[in-house]
């Protein structure tokens, strides 16, 4: 009896072994047959298009709000883009070039709709533009909008953008400091919400048929900001937004209709809008429906309906676009091999995307129960807090990671090493310009100056994090190990993993080391990559310690404010390129690189271009299929 | 049954006589993990260690014999390494929550009434979460590695041992020798250690054998699903999860990274398989319904 | 039993308490920036110091302990379970939306399990120790030895990649067209049951092909479970004196097997239903999410990565009521089906 055990036991693992072993035969035998019936299935499918009257768009993860003036993520934008609709738009994704949408011109010095040296727009609106509800859009409408944009300015979202050039400050809670010396605006009482209104009445006017806004300074970038694409420039129903519970309109209400939470916000799962698509249904995370808007002012959009699916598994992605369910999906950029050259499916690599990946470096380490600088001193067995504030650390650093290797391998080519916080196409952008490459004799050379030869001779052990689950981070963390290690034996550096929660924690707290974070652009122009960047002030500037803060404040502040009030386009230029070697001298952060975008779509698909401010969305009324 | 009667009858089965002889080599590959596979670091060798920086996955070949993960991650060195994880993940979870569990449910059978009450109420609280995802959300506090993984599923696995080691402690309550000890006035820790503890073991033991793989597949399916081992250690639950996006191979061939998963996978497997097969011959011999 | 019943639903509310409190307070060992992380996605978001405090002052993440579960607690009392960033939706919502699909797999996977480890238990002890019986056992064994994410991915690999059989998802992409038109109505959200009362077989078929991989994959693991105790009941029970009687008595063997012996086998069945519940709960979480259904068990596996209180903590209320209930019924039918167990 025990014998058939063993007999039994042998068998399982044969076949288990056999199979494994035969269907590696197989494929090799296989393959011609296989290659066939491949060919065979997509020259049926390229004839007949799936779904013809439906577009299916399939995406990952999560749309955090459908309220235009809240969202501030790509997938989010990219439904309010096809419903909502702002004074003007780009021209098909030339972000130098500006066309009418809601508004019938384009604002320019030779229009004479910019006036009072740029600190004057004018918009003239159209007329005969419907809501989906049916109701007109009449200029008190896009008043309505920019107000209920600024008071709401919830935090952490994308209202900043339009206070910078209306009011010259970042928030409203700013503005209710300096108009009536409030901290809080949830804590406006009636009286001081009239006089903070009126306040920002000011700022949008409606004169006649025309919009006309009021900047207290010029400010170049503002048509770019205001433009479609962006939603907090969407145009709102006033009169629809207030019957869902909306801001009243009301002077005295500001306090309760500011930084709202999601389930606060009436608009979060609603939308009417003037846009070529209207809602149909959502659901979040599993799909969002959309069909024609049919009283559109310009010719209905061809598709009547659109799906945007979220999927997160991307095997079931992968499927649905091989079998035509899908006619756009999203592919990471390691699954790129895993499409190219599928049957019926059109592959567009190396769009220009605007966006910066870069190593950010801690001046000021908070070395106060920190294990990641491990002794927190010079002593061979850790860094000190200003480790990173020797400019020949900086710079070591900077040339010790080997940039080629990182877009050949990581992005499998699909990139460049950035040149500075400015990214290609932006102005101060320049191909030539200086930077580091991978140089280990000269980031020896450095690291033996570094506080005058003492790293040199002590070495150190520094840890550095990456948030977990973000492998390009990781690569780069990992490629720093390695060849700072070789540099010298006693420099040693950890590559740690920690969940989300604790590395914005190490952020917020000064406590990172170095970190590698990135930024896309909110709008085309340089200004919104040198603050983050640069300024003392800045989302990543500002938490570069204390050395870096007021080294900026001095150096590169000034500068930055010369870029944003110079309208003379030459002249912008040479700051910006200022900026950018500014940047280079002082090794400030490390630019690591600039990725390039991709689209993967069946070929049936017609009439799609890029756009690289809002990529990977997809405006659906220039599409057909 | 003594203890000698037990082992020998282990070895003389064969079925558990091939669990012992896959745990056995899976032993040495642990012990000399150094000499099969040496670390590139020697300070660090669970670090798996990366041979390029190409996201996509290699076959096996002469260099990496077993392949490459997505990363190029060596998975010929994760699976020696992973071994010893697996161990340690296994040996000390088990050992700390069957010890946990055996004290807490000997103390609630033996003083009963009030105690026994909360005790329960505690475990039964414990329980009303699956374990899985109370393992997932402590984790995710405590912070990846293979550290806080083990301490998740220590506060979370205690309580099966705590449930059976009081039933079996109340049915031994009742027998003679116990009572006899009490009227004999043997203090409370005696008691419980010297009779009750010794006459229950064996339930637990086998429980222990069977959890042992248990415990070792919760931890990879928490490195599954990324919130276990941090990116890079040599665990075997990370390897597959490296697999996760490549099982459907390339356009032509679907098995075209079969590697990344089976190779892994298998391991795992015949590691749980051999402490499942242990434990199902142990409750073969200690099952007095079936002799 | 009356009274038994009444005092453990006096403990419900306790039990689920403790349980609220228990996650609560592994959640409250973060520090408010970390806690933070659940609203704010990417660095980018943030601005400077002062927005960062604003934020988690707006969240009350800053507030004792206590208040921050008082808050909770007293919306949950007046039915708000509160907001789940994970889903962005309400956490009613979300668990609402995901309950029908993770309730047909689990129902469809309850059938095969039970009635497939029931059938191997017995086969295996009516051949004691023959050829049959160690295949079942070996069988049992590696499939219980088997983690299911891997074996989740296997039958991915070939069912779907080889052979694109079985693919992952709860329909088809036309079938979701049906249903989201006006045409379907949906009666419970489990799709086989809504194409049946739709009279729509396309549906039902789509529907239960998308079952299979997942329901095998959980079959796979629970079989060995409920063969071992069918099988060891079995054996005992063959053994007794009213078995031996009825055989001397010379009835066929079949029906001395399958009338009394399995009858009586399956009593110790029904008391691991809820030990097997809970198991399957958890095993959910990875069958929903290698399969993509999606489903509670993979929400709160993503509420838990993302430190979503309510969620989690919203999630695990609707498990616990559920598995106290089901522990509670099961207990209860069998003091039913045995008269010689009391409950206390």
């Amino acid at each position: 009896m025990k014998k058939s055990y063993w007999i039994l036991l042998l068998v399982v693992i044969i076949a288990v072994g056999g199979y494994f072993y035969s269907t590696q035969q197989q494929e090799v035998v296989e393959e011609p047959a296989q290659e066939e019936i491949v060919q065979e299935e997509p020259a049926e499918e390229t004839a007949e298009v799936v779904n013809p009257d439906t577009f299916t768009e399939v995406n990952m993860g999560n749309i955090d709000s459908l309220d235009p003036h809240f969202q501030y993520d790509t997938s989010s934008a990219e439904i309010v883009d096809n419903v909502y609709e702002n004074l003007i738009r780009f021209d098909k994704g030339d972000i130098t070039k500006f066309v009418p949408n809601l508004a019938t011109e384009v604002p320019s010095e030779e229009n004479g709709l910019i006036q009072n040296d740029g600190k004057t727009y004018i918009f003239p609106m159209r007329e005969d533009v419907v809501f989906h509800n049916g109701n007109s859009l009449t200029p008190e409408d896009v008043k309505y909008s920019f107000l209920r944009a600024l008071i709401q300015d919830r935090d952490g979202g994308p209202v900043w953008m339009i206070y910078e050039p209306l009011f010259q400050v970042g928030s409203l809670a700013e503005v209710t400091q300096e108009v009536v010396g409030v901290e809080n605006p949830s804590d406006l009482s009636a009286e001081q919400s009239e006089e903070v209104y009126n306040y920002l009445e000011q700022a949008v006017e409606v004169d006649g048929n025309n919009v006309v806004f009021n900047l207290p300074q010029p400010f170049p970038p503002f048509l770019s900001i205001i433009s479609q694409g962006n939603g907090l420039g969407a145009v709102i129903d006033k009169e629809w937004t207030i019957e869902q519970g909306g801001w009243d309109g009301q002077p005295d209400s500001i306090a309760e209709y500011t930084n709202p939470t999601k389930e606060d916000d009436p608009l979060f799962d609603k939308m009417n809008g003037t846009g070529p698509y209207e809602l149909v249904e959502w659901t979040n995370g599993e799909s969002t429906i959309l069909k024609r808007h049919d009283d559109y002012w310009r010719e209905p959009a061809s598709i009547p309906n659109v799906v945007i699916q979220m999927v997160d598994e991307w095997s079931t992605r992968k499927l649905m676009l091989q079998r035509g369910d899908a006619d756009i999906v999203y592919v990471d950029k390691q699954y790129m091999s895993q499409v190219e050259g599928m049957d019926g499916v059109e592959v567009i690599r190396g769009l220009p995307n605007i966006y910066m990946g870069a190593g950010l470096m801690n001046y000021n380490i908070v070395t106060e129960g920190n294990p990641d600088v491990h002794s927190g001193q010079l002593d061979g067995e850790g860094v000190p807090s200003d480790f990173f504030s020797d400019i020949h650390v900086r710079k070591g650093f900077n040339y010790a990671m080997n940039y080629d290797a990182f877009v050949e391998d990581v992005l499998e080519g699909d990139g460049q090493q950035g040149r500075g916080p400015i990214p290609e196409p932006l102005l101060g952008y320049e191909e030539d310009s200086l930077t580091y490459s991978f140089d280990l004799e000269k980031a020896e050379e450095h690291f033996r100056q570094a506080f005058d030869g003492e790293l040199w001779e002590q070495g150190f052990e520094i840890t550095i994090l990456y948030n977990s689950g973000n492998d390009v981070r990781k690569l780069a963390a990992d490629m720093l190990k390695n060849y700072v290690e070789q540099i010298n034996p006693d420099f040693k550096i950890n590559v740690r993993g920690i969940q989300w929660a604790s590395y914005l924690d190490k952020l917020i707290a000064n406590k990172f080391t170095l970190g590698f974070i990135a930024w896309g652009a909110d709008y085309a122009d340089p200004h919104n990559f040198a603050v983050p960047f640069l300024r003392s002030d800045g989302t990543y500037g500002g938490f570069k310690g204390e050395d870096y803060i007021s080294w900026a404040e001095e150096n590169v502040d000034p500068v930055i404010d010369e870029g944003i009030s110079t309208t003379d386009p030459d002249e912008r230029e040479k700051i910006y390129k200022d900026l950018q070697s500014l940047a280079y001298e002082n090794a400030v952060d490390m630019y690591l690189y600039q990725p390039t975008a991709q689209v993967i779509m069946r070929d049936w698909v017609e009439g799609w271009y890029y756009n690289p401010i809002k990529d990977p969305g997809i405006y659906f009324y220039d599409l057909d299929k | 049954m003594e203890w000698q009667e037990v082992i020998k009858r282990l070895l003389q089965n064969k079925v558990s006589l091939f669990g012992i002889l896959i745990i056995l080599f899976f032993i040495i590959v642990a012990v000399f993990a150094p000499y099969i596979a040496p670390p590139r670091d020697a300070d660090e060798p669970y670090l798996i260690p990366r041979g390029g920086w190409s996201i996509q996955p290699q076959p096996p070949n002469e260099e990496y014999i077993f392949g490459t993960t997505e990363g190029q991650y060596d998975i010929f060195y994760g699976i020696v390494w992973g071994t010893r994880t697996a161990f340690r993940i296994g040996l000390v979870v088990v050992g700390i929550s069957s010890f946990i569990g055996i004290s807490v449910g000997t103390i609630a059978a033996y003083y009963g009434g009030f105690i026994d009450e909360i005790i329960m109420r505690i475990t039964d609280i414990f329980m009303s979460i699956p374990f899985i995802i109370a393992t997932i959300v402590f984790v995710t506090i405590l912070g990846q590695g293979i550290g806080n993984v083990m301490i998740a599923l220590i506060t979370f696995s205690w309580m099966s041992t705590a449930r059976l080691m009081r039933s079996q402690v109340l049915s031994v309550k009742e027998d003679e020798f116990v009572q006899a000890a009490v009227a004999l006035g043997a203090n409370d820790f005696r008691i419980i250690f010297k009779h009750i503890i010794l006459n229950t073991i064996f339930p637990v033991v086998i429980q222990a054998s069977m959890r042992m793989g248990s415990m070792v597949i919760t931890a990879s399916t928490l490195s599954f699903l990324g919130v276990g081992a941090p990116e890079g250690y040599a665990d075997w639950g990370q390897m597959i999860s490296f697999a996760r996006n490549w099982i459907l191979g390339v356009e032509g061939n679907p098995l075209n990274y079969w590697y990344t998963l089976v190779i892994p996978g298998a391991a795992i497997t015949l590691f749980c398989l051999s402490w499942n097969l242990i434990g199902d011959a142990f409750r073969d011999i200690l099952d007095p319904k079936l002799n | 039993m009356i009274s038994y019943i009444a005092r453990r639903f006096l403990i419900l509310p306790v039990i689920l308490f403790g349980v609220t409190m228990l996650i609560f307070s592994m959640i409250m060992m973060l520090g408010p920036y970390q806690r933070l992380s659940t609203y704010i996605k990417d660095p980018a978001q943030l601005k400077g110091a002062e927005d960062i405090d604003q934020l988690v002052e707006k969240f009350g993440l800053d507030d004792p302990w206590y208040e921050q579960y008082g808050r909770w607690i007293g919306g949950v009392v007046k039915g708000d379970f509160g907001w789940s960033e994970s889903a962005g939706a309400p956490v009613t919502k979300a668990i609402a939306d995901r309950f029908p699909a993770t309730i047909e797999l689990a129902l469809f996977s309850l059938i095969p399990v039970i009635l497939g480890g029931i059938i191997l238990g017995v086969l295996s002890a009516v051949n004691h120790n023959k050829t049959l019986d160690h295949i079942i056992r070996i069988f049992a064994v590696v499939g219980w030895s088997f983690p299911s994410f891997v074996f989740g991915l296997l039958v991915l690999m070939i069912f779907y990649g080889v052979l694109g059989w079985l693919p992952p998802g709860r329909l088809s992409n036309w079938a979701y067209e049906i249903i989201r038109s006006t045409d379907f109505v949906s009666y419970t959200g489990l799709y086989v049951l809504d194409g049946i009362l739709n009279l729509n077989f396309k549906i039902v078929v789509d529907a239960l092909r998308h079952l299979i991989a997942p329901v095998f994959t959980i079959s796979i693991l629970w079989w060995a479970f409920i063969l071992r105790i069918t099988r060891s009941n079995m054996l005992e029970t063959l053994k007794k004196d009213y078995i031996r009687t009825a055989r001397a008595k010379g009835l066929a063997e079949n029906i001395i097997v399958y009338k009394h012996a399995v009858r009586n086998a399956l009593i110790p069945v029904v008391t691991v239903a809820g030990q097997m519940v809970l198991g399957l709960a958890g095993g959910l979480v990875i069958v929903e999410t290698i399969f993509n259904i999606r489903g509670l068990g993979q929400f709160m596996a993503n509420a838990a990565q993302q430190l979503d209180y309510p969620g989690v903590l919203g999630g695990a209320l609707y498990y616990g009521f559920f598995l106290i209930l089901i522990n509670l019924f099961v207990d209860v039918s069998y003091a039913v089906i045995d008269p010689r167990i009391r409950l206390e």
